[in-house]
């Protein structure tokens, strides 16, 4: 009862912030040079043209109107038209909310399993030569410019070995249904998630390994290990549940980046998600688009924190609600 | 048969080679397509596959260089009357729709007509029109409410972006060309029918069988997305396509390399652009005309060639280029590099060197393309060792362009363009031209550019277009530095891309690939 009370107190709270994200982002996007009759334009330019252009998307009116426009439009559930293809917004987005967060969500369950596993293995050795290695690998892999260990993994295995395509979510003459399908994704999707997760990877290592190392270290693992407990049960049930506190705090909020963690990593590997999106979006200053996109994913920090919360009063009793 | 692209695209996707057993052509662009309806918008990423849906009118492309402005292509000749004030287009009878239907008079006039109603980016081009009439389906008569030398050749460069025309029978019912079931499943009556868009990914299109000029012999043609240019030259090298689009090009520094590479050829085009610098006479001291003198003479064209380009570029010492060398006036010269005159004239202009050796400053900016930044970077040295303090401002595009529209720069690099017809002068040097970022205003230039617009005789045009060339060199509001060129890479044994000599008036437009011929050898 209590549980559900906090939950819907967590649920309203939202609403408050979501209209203080979106006067933000209005006007953090408005105080940019430039709007999209631009680059509707094109290459002539034509001042009466560009002048239309803004009167018909009511770019002409004074800010505090668009504004107001915009939040009645929100209140009524429509996120509005994209000024570069005169589509719904929402449809836009979320056509690409799946390949990104296919994509995102692979690497972060990759890294973050293979990271506390790594992590909690190491925190049993400290010091020994293999746990220097690894640490000095996973900071190495955590400070990786992910563009560039990208574009390194397209030149080795797409351009010398060629055994992975470089680039896309799928051949545009593959098969689109059935298990060719979802082997030609598969394939499509090594490169990416390899190098997103790789830097994920570093980070949930260091992480597993010093939080696990901690625990190991406080008295109660003492005390279950003179009890007899064996090593793995004192692991599982002692010291790693105890470890996994801050480990779920970072993949909670990092599971609120899902959506747009991704921007580089879309980019180099021509990925269609909704990374790439909200950056060609700002570019040609589409503003419904990137609002929208703003509000979806503030909605996603917002929900990830609130299951992590929730997360936390499971794994730690000790915090009351 | 022509195996090459499709064997090696088999390979690397694994695919069953029996889907792609034609000649494929895989052309990378840097961005998604908006829509597939080319009317409403320049949309940078949907010229590419449109212009190969679609017809125009008339059209051209790089050949443009070769001196020929425009050429028909759903028109297959025309007249011009007497007073140079009505055009009569003879329509290719042999021209269908998609879907089957004949291609006819009305459809122009209605697609053109729904242009200037609705201030779609082409009506710019079509603002002199009075009235256009279809005697019958294959005729179009536009006349014009006076005469304009560039109307033509202008509505043929407009076409390449957003002058295409639609069919009456689809779209007549539709608002506007952007709405409706065509905007993104188009019908259009160019080499290529519409296949598939995977959103974020690709375009595909199939070549047209029953196109008017007869079938391309590319059968399919996809658009890949790209976005970042070290993806699309990696995967060129790794022959994942036969053309590296100019706007991909590596650093002309690292030239010298792929010519040295068999596998490889390097394109140079040509073009009616230049790279220049636009000087804001607002500016304190750039509205000085002994200011705007000494920065021609501290600019050192041949250090920038040597530097950026590999010394491959062209110098730009007149006010036009050597791709419309009929209209350059080389008695009007801008000066060469002296960096002790260039000293000089800025004492004389009142700016002397302060106690911290500088004379005053300025920022410089450009657009968002790479041979701009390396002029810009070079040329911020430049100002610098005569004792301006000239440091760079970077924007992206849509930031850059609002910018120099407000007026807010101090110096720009700037693409200037001296064709397809020599009115391009009045729209960069006239008072109230569109592309007079500068505030430049001159009287006598400003009526000679109105009047050399509706005068047909060349002789006569030509004297008046080289008293504007004098004007401008005089007052120097803007200084050419290079004439454009584009790079692209092309593997051996493709011919026929609007970018090679070679595909010259078959390509239709800067994005068609109608001439496009693949390796003859099978493997």
């Amino acid at each position: 009862m209590r549980l559900l009370r906090y939950f819907l107190y967590r649920v309203m709270q939202m609403f408050p912030i979501a209209l203080f994200i979106v006067i933000i982002n209005f006007a953090l996007i408005h105080m940019a040079p430039g709007d999209v009759s631009i680059l509707l334009a094109g290459e002539g330019a034509d001042p009466e043209y560009m002048a239309s252009v803004r009167q018909s998307y009511g770019l002409d009116k004074p800010l505090y109107q668009q504004l107001g426009a915009y939040i009645g439009q929100l209140l009524q559930g429509d996120l509005g038209l994209s000024f570069r293809t005169r589509e719904p917004v929402i449809g836009i987005i979320a056509e690409r909310v799946p390949a990104t967060l296919l994509l995102a969500g692979t690497a972060l369950v990759l890294a973050s399993v293979l990271g506390v596993v790594i992590g909690s293995f190491m925190a049993r050795r400290p010091g020994s030569a293999l746990d220097t290695a690894v640490t000095t690998l996973s900071i190495s892999l955590f400070s990786i410019p992910v563009f560039w260990l990208g574009l390194m993994l397209i030149l080795l295995f797409a351009v010398t070995l060629r055994w992975l395509p470089s680039s896309g979510m799928m051949s545009i003459a593959g098969p689109r249904e059935g298990i060719g399908f979802v082997l030609d994704v598969a394939k499509h999707m090594i490169l990416p998630v390899i190098s997103l997760s790789a830097v994920w990877l570093g980070q949930y290592v260091r992480l597993a390994r010093s939080s696990v190392s901690e625990t190991l270290a406080e008295p109660y693992v003492t005390t279950a290990r003179a009890i007899g407990f064996p090593e793995r049960r004192v692991m599982t049930r002692f010291a790693l549940r105890n470890a996994m506190l801050p480990i779920v705090t970072v993949l909670g909020l990092e599971l609120g980046l899902l959506l747009s963690g991704a921007v580089l990593t879309e980019t180099v590997f021509s990925w269609p998600g909704l990374g790439r999106l909200i950056y060609e979006a700002i570019l040609s200053r589409d503003t419904p688009v990137i609002m929208g996109a703003f509000l979806i994913m503030s909605f996603t920090v917002m929900l990830a924190a609130l299951v992590t919360d929730l997360l936390y009063a499971t794994l730690d009793p000790r915090v009351r609600l | 048969m022509k195996l090459r692209t499709s064997t090696i695209l088999a390979a690397a996707f694994a695919l069953p080679t029996a889907a792609l057993a034609e000649t494929t052509l895989v052309m990378p662009q840097q961005d998604e397509p908006r829509t597939l309806s080319p009317g409403p918008s320049s949309d940078t990423g949907g010229h590419g596959p449109t212009s190969n849906i679609y017809s125009h009118l008339v059209v051209m492309d790089w050949g443009i260089v070769e001196g020929v402005a425009a050429y028909g292509d759903l028109a297959d000749s025309w007249e011009v009357s007497e007073d140079a004030t009505t055009y009569t287009f003879h329509l290719n009878t042999d021209a269908r729709w998609h879907d089957g239907e004949d291609v006819t008079s009305q459809d122009v006039k209605f697609t053109y007509e729904r242009i200037m109603e609705k201030g779609y980016t082409f009506s710019s081009f079509l603002r002199d029109v009075k009235s256009i009439e279809t005697p019958n389906d294959d005729t179009v008569v536009i006349t014009l409410n006076k005469p304009n030398m560039a109307f033509l050749p202008m509505m043929a460069q407009g076409a390449q972006w957003t002058g295409k025309i639609y069919p009456e029978h689809l779209w007549a019912d539709q608002e506007g060309f952007d709405t409706g079931p065509y905007v993104n499943e188009p019908i259009g009556s160019g080499p290529f029918k519409f296949v598939r868009w995977d959103r974020g990914s690709a375009v595909m299109l199939e070549g047209n069988e029953d196109y008017f000029r007869g079938a391309p012999e590319v059968d399919t043609l996809i658009f890949r997305t790209i976005p970042d240019a070290n993806v699309a030259r990696a995967e060129f090298e790794a022959g994942q396509f036969p053309y590296l689009p100019f706007n991909y090009a590596p650093p002309l520094a690292e030239a010298p390399i792929f010519e040295a590479d068999p596998d490889i050829n390097v394109v140079y085009t040509p073009s009616h652009f230049s790279r220049d610098i636009q000087l804001n006479l607002n500016h304190e001291a750039l509205g000085n005309p002994k200011v705007r003198e000494a920065i021609a003479y501290a600019m050192d064209r041949e250090q920038m060639n040597k530097l950026a380009f590999n010394n491959s570029w062209t110098p730009g010492y007149y006010a036009g280029v050597s791709s419309l060398q009929k209209w350059v006036n080389e008695g009007a010269r801008f000066p060469e590099h002296d960096a002790e005159k260039a000293e000089a004239l800025l004492d004389e202009a009142g700016f002397p060197r302060g106690d911290d050796g500088w004379r005053f400053s300025v920022k410089v900016t450009g657009p968002n393309i790479s041979d701009c930044s390396a002029i810009t970077e070079i040329l911020v040295r430049q100002l610098r060792e005569v004792g301006i303090e000239a440091a760079l401002d970077r924007f992206d595009q849509s930031t850059w362009f609002s910018r120099i529209q407000d007026k807010q720069f101090d110096i720009s690099c700037y693409f200037g363009r001296y064709g397809p017809d020599p009115d391009a002068y009045r729209e960069h040097f006239s008072t109230d031209g569109a592309r007079n970022f500068m505030s430049y205003s001159d009287a006598e230039l400003d009526e000679l550019a109105k009047e050399a617009n509706t005068i047909r005789d060349e002789a006569t045009r030509k004297q008046m277009y080289d008293r504007i060339q004098e004007i401008v060199v005089r007052d120097m509001p803007y200084i050419n530095v290079f004439e454009e060129q584009k790079t692209s890479l092309v593997r051996p044994g493709w011919t026929g891309f609007a970018v090679m000599p070679g595909g010259f008036n078959k390509s239709i437009s800067w994005f068609g690939v109608y001439g496009v011929s693949g390796p003859e050898d099978a493997e």
